[in-house]
């Protein structure tokens, strides 16, 4: 019955990827007259991501580029399971043949790469072997031996998120911070080169807050007991870690923007500013987030794609597109796991609110292909 | 027959006597009875002085009723209309309280004497130029009300007329400039600029090719006489010709709310700002291509729209 599960699941991923392949025939437009598409295939915790990024050839060097394409297979690989290790070597193969053949970019202009997060976890669950085992098995399939596959650690991946999402207009004035699912981290150049990275960490992320605040409900799951344990929750963690963090990073004096992303980020951003669809980022305060946060815990089927889309009243928006990202929000996330992101990022922003001092904030929506694209950049121009 | 004719004659007389005497009798009757009237009325003014004072507070009373009650009616529509007269008004309203309240006092009192009463009416004469005072400043108000109102027709008049403009796709007015609502704006934007800027031989010069454009620069005056601002916030909209908002970078756009609804924005520009001063702001905007028709440039600020124009490129 399980092999039956586990081949049933293969199958339906091969032919995703497959059709995949099959639909991405060229099909792309170029922003650039004179550029170069290179892609960048990244083996991350939840999936694998594929970004397909246009570079202006007359200013490689400074890096014009332009993100024509993203796109993830979800396939769960920190689990460490033969299933979902078997999911992420299909979709890396079908996405690199994708590149290949479906995109005709040559070799050389695909870079693959695997995160810091699926590292850490592999190195935590002594499972390192199943990451090059997994890189091993890709080359072989492409019989590409000296095919470079880069284990990203945690500080160049934030560096290099840095670099694919934030402008060069606000590279030393703007701190990065990315709220995953089981940590957050993110940085700023603290000196006026793209050398110097400081690293700013915390252990909590979407899912972990969510998940302390469930093991103390204690048989009591109304939504009611889960604010306040919620709070309690948070309490905790800005008491022990998120103010430290946050003096310790230096950041504050430094920095006039502080930019949000991950997918809490992209949550909100969708939600809060459903106009903004077109936006890869937004700006909010403070007080907004508050008051989203009080709609989501008081009024949260406000926030379904219907009633959303009747809160519009422009007539240039694609009504269609929005009600589909807003449907793919809280498909994502439930009512709860937003509370748990939306608590986590206004304890973290209240660090940066001064009745002396306002910092700008921002949501970033691309954060998923930031450091890729970043990647690509910096290796292309290599 | 003389005696007969004699007998007549002497009848005659006798009536004669009889009828002068029957008159001097009612004449004197009359006469003694009118006399009588004198008497009684000077008896009354004499003995009732009581009687009196009460017709006369009665008389005042009524006086002052009125005189109420006409005020009432004033004081009703002036609350109404005079915002900015309030104060004033309050002042007024003290005093008039003050005055209805020792008038009442005194026409309470059963046992007034002329003294008291001539003080009331004098009261109340002075209630009544206040009354009067009210009156004129509630006729200031209206006057100042339909003036408002007129300007506001005038506004929504022109703004009609300049949609109607553009829509007639009128390309040689280029820029015709509108104000808001008066009432509800702090600032005001006036010399409201958007050009086109091609680059040759990097100098920058105006176009008005949508094909040369390299990027749009816009610029306006505001002006605020009412209030000092450490950190005020003013927003711009530059509308496509498509309805699209031109955005110069995603980290600099956004959305705002209006009495319409959420609109995106193009800019944003924060400034502190010194009570009365006009400040020139600038902006500008860079797009990968600019489409060729009507931009419209729209000023905001606490969500109103303080200011509009039209820019073609052809």
């Amino acid at each position: 019955m399980r092999i039956c599960t586990k081949s049933f699941y293969l199958v339906i991923l091969t032919l995703l990827v497959n059709s995949l392949v099959l639909s991405a025939q060229n099909n792309y437009v170029k922003k650039f007259g004179n550029s170069v598409v290179f892609a960048g295939i990244e083996v991350g915790s939840k999936g694998v991501k594929m970004s397909l990024v246009e570079i202006e050839k007359t200013t490689l060097q400074n890096g014009s580029l332009n993100v024509m394409k993203d796109t993830t297979v979800n396939t769960d690989f920190i689990s460490f399971t033969q299933a979902t290790y078997q999911a992420t070597l299909a979709a890396l193969n079908g996405l690199y043949d994708m590149a290949l053949k479906g995109y005709s970019i040559p070799a050389n202009h695909i870079f693959t790469a695997v995160s810091s997060g699926v590292n850490i976890q592999a190195v935590k669950e002594n499972k390192l072997t199943w990451v090059d085992q997994l890189t091993n098995a890709f080359r072989f399939n492409f019989n590409e031996p000296e095919r470079k596959v880069s284990v990203i650690d945690v500080k160049e991946e934030a560096r290099l998120s840095h670099l694919g999402i934030v402008p060069d207009s606000r590279r030393y004035n703007t701190f990065l911070i990315d709220i995953g699912s089981g940590n957050t981290k993110g940085g700023y150049f603290p000196s006026d080169n793209t050398k110097d990275f400081k690293l700013f960490q915390l252990t909590w992320g979407t899912k972990s807050t969510s998940n302390a605040v469930e093991k103390r409900l204690d048989g009591d799951n109304s939504l009611d007991n889960y604010n306040k344990q919620l709070t309690r929750v948070l309490s905790g963690a800005e008491n022990s870690e998120i103010v430290y963090a946050v003096n310790e990073s230096g950041s504050y004096p430094v920095s006039d923007n502080v930019a949000f992303s991950g997918g809490i980020a992209w949550s909100l951003a969708t939600l809060m500013y459903p106009e903004l669809i077109g936006n890869s980022v937004v700006p909010v305060t403070y007080e907004e987030v508050l008051s989203f946060n009080e709609k989501l815990l008081k009024n949260h089927s406000s926030l379904s794609d219907n009633n959303i889309v009747k809160t519009l009243n422009d007539k240039t928006l694609d009504m269609d597109a929005v009600a589909k990202e807003v449907k793919r929000v809280n498909q994502v996330f439930d009512q709860r796991s937003l509370l748990a992101g939306t608590g986590l990022l206004l304890k973290i922003m209240r660090q940066f609110e001064s009745v002396y001092e306002k910092k700008s904030f921002y949501l970033v929506k691309n954060g998923a292909v930031g450091w890729i694209t970043a990647y690509v950049n910096q290796n292309s121009s290599n | 027959m003389r005696d007969a004719r004699s007998l007549i004659l002497l009848l005659v007389s006798l009536l004669l006597v009889l009828v002068s005497f029957v008159l001097i009798w009612t004449w004197g009757y009359r006469f003694y009875n009118k006399n009588d009237e004198f008497k009684v009325a000077a008896k009354l003014v004499i003995t009732d002085s009581n009687a009196m004072a009460n017709r006369i507070r009665d008389s005042l009373q009524k006086v002052y009723n009125e005189t109420l009650y006409k005020l009432d009616t004033q004081l009703d529509s002036t609350l109404l209309n005079s915002d900015s007269l309030k104060k004033q008004l309050d002042i007024k309203l003290a005093e008039f309280y003050r005055l209805s309240g020792e008038i009442t006092a005194i026409l309470n009192r059963r046992n007034n004497n002329y003294a008291e009463i001539d003080v009331a009416r004098k009261k109340i004469g002075e209630l009544q130029s206040k009354a009067d005072d009210m009156r004129d400043k509630n006729r200031v108000v209206d006057s100042e009300n339909k003036k408002l109102t007129e300007i506001l027709d005038q506004v929504q008049k022109t703004e009609k007329s300049s949609d109607k403009n553009v829509k007639q796709g009128s390309a040689e007015n280029n820029v015709a400039v509108e104000k808001s609502n008066p009432a509800y704006s702090v600032f005001t934007a006036s010399e409201m600029k958007l050009s086109a800027i091609t680059v040759n031989d990097e100098k920058e010069s105006e176009t008005f090719f949508a094909d040369q454009t390299k990027k749009l620069a816009g610029a306006f005056t505001i002006t605020n006489n009412n209030s000092q601002l450490s950190n005020a916030e003013v927003i711009v909209v530059v509308q496509q010709p498509d309805g699209r908002v031109l955005k110069n970078s995603e980290w600099e756009s956004g959305s705002f709310s209006t009495p319409e609804g959420k609109k995106i924005y193009s800019y944003k520009l924060n400034f502190n700002y010194s009570k009365g001063e006009p400040k020139r702001l600038y902006f500008f905007l860079k797009a990968d291509a600019y489409q060729k028709g009507n931009y419209t440039m729209l000023v905001y600020y606490n969500g109103n729209m303080i200011g509009k124009i039209f820019k073609t490129l052809s």
